[in-house]
């Protein structure tokens, strides 16, 4: 098992800073969709991780909890995620991207 | 070279990956994008093998967004980490022998210019620090004295990464790697002077622990050199291998080591100031209108 990047939509769709996507290395990793936290009555939408993608550094926990001083983000085990987004459930839009979230095992 | 080296073959699309078909239809491709957007569309550098946490691969992330037209752009690297990443984007990319690239870029661009006129194709060198301080430096120099009209960008880790912890020209005076137990006796180059002297329009330093700011500059250095001359950006990407640096702890270096020795600087000549003004509608070069004799204490 490894450890993933984990993004509370609660506290990152209330912030959106966007920044964790900002300072990510890798490339189509942390993505932003408009509609993540709409649900729950948020106003903006939240950052998400494509688990597949991503190495597990933690720069990102870093720069929520240092520089946007949000707190939103975590390292968790990948079997801990009952959900999680994938590369290939990723669908890009006009303007912001959706995730179906699955669990990651099953992908 | 053109917006149509990315679109699909007739009847091949239902064939193609997925990957590949978001970066055609969501891709920068013939768009405007920016780090502001970062998240929202499909990035042109996909998996590549580079250490989890590396600087150098934010930074390349970051270049690639930043290309005026990616489109329209090839680059040109060697032997290095760096390399690692930049073959895995789609924009063409040239692997030049060690230490060649900017002798390669200096061929390529003439080339592209006879082949193509006054359409601008750009030729981005992204080498690291031993490729373009050390190994490549005599055709580095040579290239900007003769002022060939590409970008040079050196990925300055301060080390030989790839193969083991050497020291190189830009490593700082004193470090200890582990392939230079005793410290390095020598100052780091000051390779930012030697690029004024050998006459770049642009010169400018860069830490990747501030996304817009390494927008800016390479989209500046990349429609410069489109017509004025040669343009050099130094940016630190650090090597959290060999310097080990925890991987969560990478921008916190960076940080540190902006406020020490790679404090933003940027130099550009008064040819370019008034290319990128009259050219691209960039206002900072603007001469600042005089402030009213009232608004000077003591004139009141």
């Amino acid at each position: 098992m490894y450890l993933v990047a984990d993004i509370s939509v609660e506290i990152c769709a209330a912030k959106s800073c966007k920044l964790c996507t900002q300072y990510c290395p890798e490339a189509n990793t942390i993505q932003y969709s408009d509609e993540l936290g709409k649900d729950k009555g948020f106003k903006y939408g939240s950052a998400y991780v494509a688990v597949d993608r991503c190495k597990g550094c933690a720069q990102c926990v870093w720069v929520c909890d240092n520089m946007a001083k949000n707190y939103a983000i975590k390292m968790i085990m990948i079997d801990q995620l009952p959900k999680a987004a994938l590369t290939e459930n990723i669908t890009y839009g006009e303007k912001s991207t959706t995730a179906v979230l699955a669990s990651p095992a099953a992908g | 070279m053109s917006l149509d080296y990315v679109k699909f073959s007739n009847g091949f699309e239902k064939f193609m990956p997925k990957e590949y078909r978001d970066m055609v239809e969501h891709g920068p491709f013939g768009k405007k994008v920016t780090v502001s957007q970062m998240g929202n569309f499909k990035e042109v550098l996909e998996e590549h093998p580079m250490c989890a946490g590396c600087a150098m691969t934010l930074f390349i992330r970051l270049a690639m967004i930043a290309f005026p037209n990616p489109e329209d752009t090839i680059t040109v690297g060697t032997a290095g980490c760096g390399r690692l990443a930049i073959s895995q984007a789609a924009i063409p990319f040239v692997y030049g022998n060690y230490g060649d690239q900017n002798g390669v870029a200096s061929g390529l661009s003439r080339g592209l210019r006879l082949r193509f006129g006054d359409k601008p194709k750009d030729v981005v060198v992204m080498a690291g620090d031993g490729g373009t301080a050390d190994i490549g430096f005599q055709q580095v120099l040579h290239s900007w004295f003769r002022k060939e009209r590409f970008t040079t960008i050196m990925l300055d880790n301060e080390v030989y990464g790839n193969t083991g912890g050497q020291e190189s020209g830009m490593t700082n005076r004193g470090a200890v790697l582990k392939m230079a137990p005793l410290g390095k006796k020598f100052e780091k180059m000051d390779m930012l002077q030697m690029a004024k002297v050998a006459g770049c329009a642009y010169v400018a330093t860069v830490v990747p622990n501030n996304p817009r700011r390494v927008e800016s500059v390479i989209k500046k250095a990349v429609l410069i050199a489109r017509e004025v001359g040669s343009t050099y950006i130094q940016a630190y990407t650090s090597c959290n291998i060999e310097y080990a640096i925890p991987t969560d702890k990478v921008m916190e270096d960076a940080k540190a080591v902006e406020n020490d020795r790679y404090q933003f600087t940027e130099y550009v000549s008064e040819e370019a100031k008034q290319y990128l003004t009259e050219r691209y509608g960039y206002k900072e070069f603007l001469a600042k209108p005089a402030a009213p004799a009232a608004a000077i204490p003591g004139k009141a």
